[in-house]
């Protein structure tokens, strides 16, 4: 019988649990890159493999080869980090990775072009900040996120406190982490047997594909929840969290001309109370680990799996292995998927102040010097950073005397406490060019200035302060998660993106493709019309994304599987 | 590496022995040549008795005038100017040795009734290095008294620099001091030596002894002009050079270096323009034009375009040497230019600064006649080849870094390395010649292991080197330590290095990129890192190279080497020292330094 699964799952089966020939391709200094397999296997490490895009035309004339590096992303469930430990990142950043921190849409931190020389080195730093990067990438249970600022209220720090759970729970056991990166000289024995660390959760062939977990407290959605494999939405009531909606099946990914291949918001499984969240997490991803799908890569999310075998037959099996029936989903209302930007209070008194990161990037520019500003803001303060799903900052934890004195230091590195417009406030992007493989077009370099050019429009339409849920993504794979934009952008190739339009502002529809391999200029001559007449014509309260359904630009979009049906491209 | 045939097939020998003595003759120094040349001579005589008894040199017992010819060479310009001298004195009936200063022996000195010295000076006024033990010796409290021995010296040197010929002054007064009697005055010689090198040394051989014409009958005469490694001047000199194409220019450094080191292919149309790995390469640069005419509008002469194409392929426009001051100050009576030509002045003015910055701060209005007056000639630029002759179809291939700096409000450039990366282009014919470099050659026996170590452009050789392994099928082991800034940007011939390793003909590889981590890490940490399989090497025959800068690597290297060798002795750095020197004589520690 000629062996179907798919290439990935024979790689992870003769890793050893995760060791390949990591150690060996470290220590081979005539290549900045490691072996094939080697590189699917460091993402569960945390790390990818890529290489500078701008240069490659050059390299081979110089002699040189690709300009490989790595881009390494951390674990720091529900965002949460230490004054400490952000100083400890920015040293880091400095030293060994490219003078900047990237916040990504999973709440965390992500380094770019650490080269391999330096790899341990940045792995023990990370380290020593009491931070890591296991399991960030690779098919298991990812970065765990949760509704942002365990300080905004009980409930919020009951959410953090899952979040972390979560993640600790579904971690890898296998001491292939220790070993390679932080053990550094102690070289793997190939002559022996396997090393026999036990996977209790994920065995011998971990999970099919990537599995995302976020937790959301309502009415804010800034976890997307709808957005993730599994999800749990806080139940709160008198401001204690009785119990959780699970959610299973969401997921963003596709592939260009495939419609096998959707994204999917996620459906609600039902109710659990506090004390069995973490049970039934585990058998969530157990099913998905003995029922999805190992032959086909790109179906092999839970949501294909939910898809493929019903949401009630997935519901039964979790059920039989958790040995207890989830409750009848509670009731739940979200109103916004974005971060409030500014100063707000929580339920102590203390202040909290979300910061704007454009793209996640916090980096110094000439006049903008953000990098330092966080530099010395940690070097004074007694609170914590907050990371959020939107890429964005919080400064937690400020006593309200202290507030004048972060103001000013934001205020001297040219750092806003507001954005230019509400559809800056709500946009974000993905790393894409020049580092991302799978990039096709440009996206974090790119999304500020059509930002610019749509202001423009904004302005004319008289939208500037409205909030409009703006997204793109260099590639179909959705880490910015475009889908559930109210304008989303992929990319399709160099200068070219798709237009997806029809999103419900809360997270809880996707869009549809509203027109195909759109450049730059006709993009904006497609969005003036829209925009003009959302203006004029839009209901009191009515969103963008509402809009543009009533007013017949696009079908809405009522399920994943729903996603490429009637499809009708502008001109 | 198969022995070079240096005896014709014509010779009067066996085939068989055509090829033992091939052997032996290409792995023996010029002086046991010289040696043997005497002793054959000796024995032909019937002045060597027995089988076995200590054999001496019959020069030293010929009824012949006796010359010593003593150099001190770092580039090889002294020795070549030795070997020179030596074909010229035996032509006059001299019984002439020539001896390395790198493995002479001051006790011969007083038996010597004549010495001749060609020595060179190297960087900031120093002895060449691998005559630095000799000079150290012969300058100290316990060298021998030479009283009645004849010499003369001849000094060669940069005016560049402010310690112009210093080590063959300090020789001429030293052998003065010891009571040696100086026969010829001594000549101090800029880079454009060679036609006042011969005609001193004419003179000079003149002075020691007048022409005799029968003194050979007894000297088994070697024809040296079949030994073309040995002493014969290369088809293509810096007198004689060849007319090449650039068929390849690139700057290899990655988009966002810090470097800039230019990757230079030259295909000569020749079928005899020939080099050994290890040589270096001159090249016959030009000069920046738009630099020329600043230099002629500041003496008032601008627009004349006749004198700048003079100037642009012939003159060396940005030297500003102290002996061109004190010209200059002559030439126009200035007093404030005089004093400028007093050593500490000129030491603070001339830091950084070039031709113009003297003209543009003291100006003057020139003849063109004047002007030529105070130039020296354009000095060609010697670069290690980066190619094998035989693996790349008789190119040369050259690695030159740029040099681009900025002193005193002006972008300043290096003459050959931007004439090559930004006034040539691919097809554009330069001139270049061969300069050979016998001190950096690898081994005869190919099985040997090689160890090779340098920084930046100082890996150009070991490209030539590993090449030429490679097409011969050596199967000696070699390990490449490379040392530059950045990993990703400046892994010269990363690519060629991952195909070599690939087949087989880099055995290892051991990289140190001093920018890439917060403390720099340096080639010299790397073998201190690999010590133990380096001592390893060395115990199984390996040879040592070190190609760079002197001060930037090689002096670090060559201390760390001692180090490591010193380790087996209980770090007793005399120890080290003394291994080093041994591994010197043997010809297994061969340097290639700037």
């Amino acid at each position: 019988m000629t062996d179907k699964r798919a290439k990935n799952e024979i790689i992870k089966e003769n890793s050893r649990a995760l060791r390949g020939t990591i150690s060996a391709g470290l220590g081979d200094v005539v290549t900045g890159a490691i072996a094939e397999d080697d590189q699917q296997l460091v993402k569960f490490h945390g790390t990818y493999m890529q290489d500078d895009r701008d240069v490659r035309g050059e390299r081979a004339k110089k002699k040189l080869e690709k300009a490989f590096s790595f881009m390494i992303r951390l674990r720091i469930p529900g965002g949460v980090v230490t004054p400490s430990q952000w100083l400890q990142m920015d040293k880091i950043a400095t030293e060994y990775a490219n003078g900047t921190l990237r916040l990504t849409t999973r709440a965390t931190f992500q380094l770019h072009g650490v080269i391999k020389s330096n790899m341990r080195r940045t792995m023990q730093a990370i380290n020593a900040a009491c931070l890591d990067t296991l399991a960030a990438c690779g098919d298991v249970n990812r970065n765990v996120m949760s509704a942002a600022n365990p300080y905004l209220s009980k409930a919020h720090g009951e959410a953090y406190e899952l979040a972390r759970k979560l993640s600790e729970h579904l971690l890898p056991q296998t001491g292939a982490y220790h070993e390679i990166w932080l053990d550094g000289e102690k070289v793997e024995d190939k002559s022996g047997p396997a090393q026999a660390d036990v996977e209790p959760i994920y065995g011998t062939h971990y999970l099919p594909r990537k599995f995302k977990t976020v937790v959301a407290v309502p009415p804010a959605n800034d976890t997307d929840i709808f957005a993730h494999d599994l999800g749990f939405i806080a139940i709160v009531e008198k401001g204690k969290v009785v119990g959780w909606n699970v959610t299973v099946g969401g997921g963003m990914g596709m592939t260009h001309g495939d419609t096998e291949t959707f994204p999917r918001t996620a459906d609600v499984l039902g109710f659990v109370t506090p004390e069995l969240a973490i049970a039934a997490a585990e058998h969530v991803v157990t099913v998905q680990r003995d029922w999805g799908n190992r032959e086909v890569r790109k179906r092999a999310r839970l949501k294909y799996t939910v898809e493929d075998r019903g949401l009630d037959a997935y519901r039964a099996e979790v059920e039989r292995r958790l040995g207890q029936k989830f409750g009848a989903p509670r009731p739940f209302a979200f109103a916004s998927t974005g971060d409030p930007i500014g100063w707000h209070q929580g339920p102590d008194k203390k202040w909290h102040l979300t910061l704007y990161i454009e793209n996640g990037r916090i980096k110094d520019v000439p006049g903008r010097t953000m990098r330092t500003a966080f530099r010395e803001i940690a070097g004074i303060h007694a609170g914590e950073f907050v990371l959020t799903s939107n890429q964005n900052v919080i400064i937690t934890n400020v006593a309200a005397k202290a507030k004048a004195k972060i103001e000013g230091i934001l205020a001297a590195h040219g750092v806003d406490l507001t954005t230019s417009s509400g559809l800056r406030r709500n946009a974000m992007s993905c790393v894409a060019l020049p580092t991302c493989g799978l990039a096709l077009a440009e996206s974090e370099r790119y999304l500020p200035d059509l930002i610019t050019s749509i202001e423009d429009i904004l302005d004319e339409a008289g939208l500037r302060d409205d909030d409009i849920v703006m997204r793109m993504t260099g590639c179909p794979n959705g880490c910015a998660r475009p889908y559930l934009a109210e304008i989303g952008l992929v990319g399709r190739g160099p200068g070219l993106y798709n237009l997806y339009l029809g999103a419900a502002f809360d997270g809880s529809r996707l869009s549809k493709l509203y027109a195909q391999d759109v450049d730059h200029a006709k993009i904006l001559a497609l969005l003036e019309p829209i925009l003009l007449r959302y203006a004029k014509e839009r209901h009191a309260g009515e969103r963008f994304g509402d809009f543009t359904i009533r007013a017949g630009y696009v079908k809405a979009t009522p399920a994943g599987n729903q996603f490429h049906a009637d499809v009708a491209l502008a001109g | 590496m198969t022995v070079r045939h240096l005896l014709p097939k014509s010779a009067p020998f066996t085939t068989d022995d055509i090829e033992l003595l091939n052997g032996l003759v290409d792995r023996s120094s010029p002086t046991q040549r010289t040696w043997l040349a005497g002793f054959f001579a000796g024995l032909e005589a019937g002045q060597v008795q027995a089988q076995g008894a200590p054999a001496q040199p019959a020069a030293a017992q010929r009824p012949k005038v006796p010359l010593l010819i003593l150099y001190a060479s770092e580039s090889g310009n002294a020795e070549g100017l030795a070997l020179k001298a030596r074909k010229a004195a035996d032509k006059q009936g001299f019984q002439s040795r020539v001896v390395d200063m790198a493995e002479a022996d001051l006790a011969a000195l007083p038996k010597a009734k004549n010495i001749l010295v060609i020595a060179s000076t190297w960087g900031e006024g120093d002895p060449p290095q691998r005559a630095a033990d000799f000079y150290g010796a012969l300058m100290g409290d316990a060298a021998p008294r030479i009283d009645g021995v004849r010499f003369a010296v001849l000094a060669l040197g940069d005016t560049a620099y402010v310690n112009f010929c210093l080590t063959g002054r300090k020789l001429d007064e030293r052998l003065e001091a010891l009571g040696g009697m100086r026969a010829a005055a001594r000549a101090d010689l800029d880079l454009d030596f060679a036609k006042q090198a011969a005609e001193w040394t004419d003179r000079t051989l003149k002075v020691l002894a007048p022409v005799e014409d029968d003194v050979t009958a007894n000297i088994v005469h070697v024809d040296f002009k079949s030994y073309p490694e040995i002493d014969n001047e290369p088809r293509y000199t810096a007198e004689n050079p060849i007319e090449a194409e650039i068929t390849a220019l690139v700057d290899l450094n990655g988009s966002g270096s810090t470097r800039e080191t230019w990757h230079v292919e030259f295909a000569p149309d020749a079928t005899d323009f020939e080099y050994t790995v290890g040589d270096a390469i001159g090249v016959l640069a030009e000069n920046d034009p738009v630099l020329v005419e600043d230099l002629l509008v500041a003496v008032g002469l601008g627009g004349d375009s006749a004198l700048a194409a003079k100037l642009v392929t012939s003159y060396d426009v940005t030297t500003l040497s102290r002996p061109l001051v004190d010209a200059y100050a002559k030439l126009t009576g200035r007093y404030d230019v005089s004093m400028l030509a007093v050593a500490e002045s000129f030491a603070a003015f001339s830091a950084d600064r070039q031709l113009i910055d003297l003209f543009l701060a003291y100006p003057e209005k020139l003849e063109a006649e004047q002007l030529l007056a105070l130039l020296r000639p354009l000095p060609p630029r010697l670069y290690s080849v980066a190619s094998s002759h035989k693996a790349h179809n008789g190119e040369a291939h050259l690695l030159v870094g740029a040099v681009r700096w900025a002193a005193h409000g002006r972008a300043r450039k290096g003459v050959a390395s931007t004439f090559l990366a930004d006034r040539r282009k691919r097809g554009d014919k330069v001139r270049i010649y061969v300069k050979p470099n016998r001190h950096f050659r690898l081994p005869v026996d190919g099985d040997r292991p090689i160890v090779m170590i340098g920084a930046g452009t100082g890996v150009a050789p070991y490209r030539g080197f590993i090449a030429e392994r490679g097409e011969l099928g050596s199967k000696g082991k070699s390990w490449l330590f490379f040392g530059e800034r950045n990993y990703t940007n400046d892994f010269l011939y990363q690519l060629e290095w991952q195909d070599h390793v690939a087949s087989g003909a880099l055995s290892r590889i051991d990289v140190a990129f001093s920018r890439d981590q917060p403390e720099k890490i340096y080639v010299q940490n790397r073998l201190w890192e690999r010590r133990a399989e380096l001592q390893d090497w060395i115990g199984q025959g390996a040879h040592l190279y070190v190609c760079g800068d002197e001060k930037g690597m090689a002096r670090d290297v060559n201390e760390t080497l001692v180090r490591i060798l010193a380790e087996p002795h209980l770090g007793d750095l005399d120890a080290g020292r003394a291994r080093l020197k041994e591994l010197t004589k043997d010809g297994r520690y061969q340097r290639d330094v700037y």
